[in-house]
């Protein structure tokens, strides 16, 4: 029997391993749980980054509709994520540093790092420096949510203020008190110190 | 010179025909090593003059390939053997050797990485296919091809070998012996109408065993090998999935 790999509707690329029925079920074995819940964080962050979701609820494989269906359910062989395994994944995904428990003190819903902080630090800048905003004041709403999308729409907060704080390490950004909403002011330079 | 009676007279006549006789001989056995010699030299010359000519059909043509090695077998030489620093049996044939252990490398690459879905156990027939695309898939790798590498990684003490399970030459990588149950349901999971997918009564209807049988050969492959997957939201029974007996689109 051969497994494929499959075009969901979305244009996402899903695995040959997606279209096997026990990649559904907890692996009791540890090494091949391992190996499972590895490509299983793959498949989650790569499908975030592919739909730019930031969220993942214990919910969003509970019941059909969500915007993680495709990855969590397989009509053609008729197989489901059952939540348990998802809060295990997540709970996976939050030790590795991949995704973070938001909000906090609770275990049912993360927030996804489909980017380093460090990587979100980058591609701010670069928008401020290529849109000529350095210099200038802007405020978090402006930066989340621009008149033309950009690289950053729709980023939770926590993820902005995470590549502020590497901003700030290299004098590239600075965060402003006071401001309601959040505000910053952007600086020139590589990162490079 | 008074002639001296027969004995020791006959005895010197005897040790100088001797002594001739000997001579004759050797001279004999020198002229048919020279000779030999000669014609080695010769044979040297050409074999090593064929194996320059032809370098690039012997890497890319299987069948060439496989005549001549089999014309160095033929004459007791072993492209594998023999001293690799210097000497030009390397040079010539190190031709030969150098692709050898080229493709010793990709597959223990190829085993490697496929090692975490598979437990170690890869199909003949898929490690030539990814094997193949590895390589670009321009030239031909066989089965033969696979086998003679596979001897030379043997010194590498990696269990590197390749066995016969049910119908199917499989290419372990692992040490670790598969028991003879779980060699069973390796086997079931290779037949075309079971595609890699095994269950308690399938193993109970054709091979003809008791349940608790079946059930201890599954739970040890699952839990203790690690060469199978379980599935729990089988319709009909609780499944398991052999990797090793399926292959993969990437």
């Amino acid at each position: 029997m051969s497994l494929q790999t499959h075009r969901a509707a979305s244009g996402f690329l899903l695995p040959s391993i997606h279209s096997l029925p026990p990649f559904f079920t907890l692996q009791p074995n540890p090494s091949t749980q391992a190996i499972q819940t590895q490509h299983w964080t793959r498949l989650i962050l790569s499908y975030a980054r592919h739909r730019r979701l930031f969220f993942l609820r214990v919910e969003d494989c509970e019941v059909a509709g969500s915007e993680w269906d495709e990855i969590f359910r397989n009509d053609r062989i008729n197989r489901r994520l059952h939540p348990s395994h998802l809060l295990s994944l997540m709970e996976s995904m939050v030790s590795q540093n991949m995704a973070v428990y938001e909000p906090p003190k609770q275990a049912r819903a993360v927030i996804l790092h489909w980017r380093l902080p460090e990587e979100w630090a980058e591609v701010l800048h670069e928008w401020v420096t290529s849109t000529g905003q350095l210099n200038t004041i802007m405020t978090f709403f402006e930066i989340t949510s621009p008149p033309v999308e950009s690289p950053l729409s729709g980023v939770p907060i926590t993820v902005l203020r995470r590549a502020l704080t590497v901003l700030g390490k290299t004098g590239r950004g600075q965060v402003i008190d006071g401001m309601e909403g959040g505000g910053v002011r952007f600086f020139p330079g590589t990162g490079k110190s | 010179m008074q002639r001296r009676g027969p004995g020791l007279a006959a005895f010197e006549r005897q040790t100088q025909s001797l002594a001739s006789y000997a001579q004759l001989s050797s001279s004999i056995t020198k002229s048919q090593v020279a000779h030999l010699h000669s014609q080695l030299s010769h044979f040297r010359t050409q074999l090593s003059h064929f194996a320059v000519t032809h370098r690039q059909q012997i890497l890319k043509d299987p069948a060439f390939r496989h005549q001549f090695q089999r014309m160095c077998a033929d004459i007791g030489v072993d492209p594998l053997a023999g001293p690799r620093r210097g000497g030009w049996w390397s040079e010539v044939l190190g031709v030969v050797g150098d692709w050898q252990y080229e493709l010793g490398v990709q597959i223990v690459d190829i085993c490697v990485s496929t090692r975490e879905r598979n437990g170690g156990m890869v199909e003949m027939g898929e490690l030539v296919r990814l094997l193949t695309k590895l390589r670009g898939g321009g030239e031909d790798v066989t089965e033969e091809d696979v086998v003679r590498s596979i001897k030379t990684l043997k010194p590498l003490g990696a269990g590197y070998e390749v066995v016969q399970v049910g119908g199917t030459k499989m290419v372990r990588s692992v040490v670790k012996e598969l028991d003879v149950d779980g060699a069973v349901v390796l086997g079931l999971a290779q037949e075309t109408d079971i595609g890699g997918r095994v269950t308690e009564d399938l193993l109970v209807k054709r091979r003809g065993w008791e349940y608790a049988r079946a059930r201890a050969a599954l739970e040890n492959l699952l839990l203790r090998d690690g060469l199978c997957w379980v599935d729990e939201q089988d319709e009909d029974d609780r499944s398991f999935w052999l990797p090793s007996a399926l292959t993969w689109e990437e």
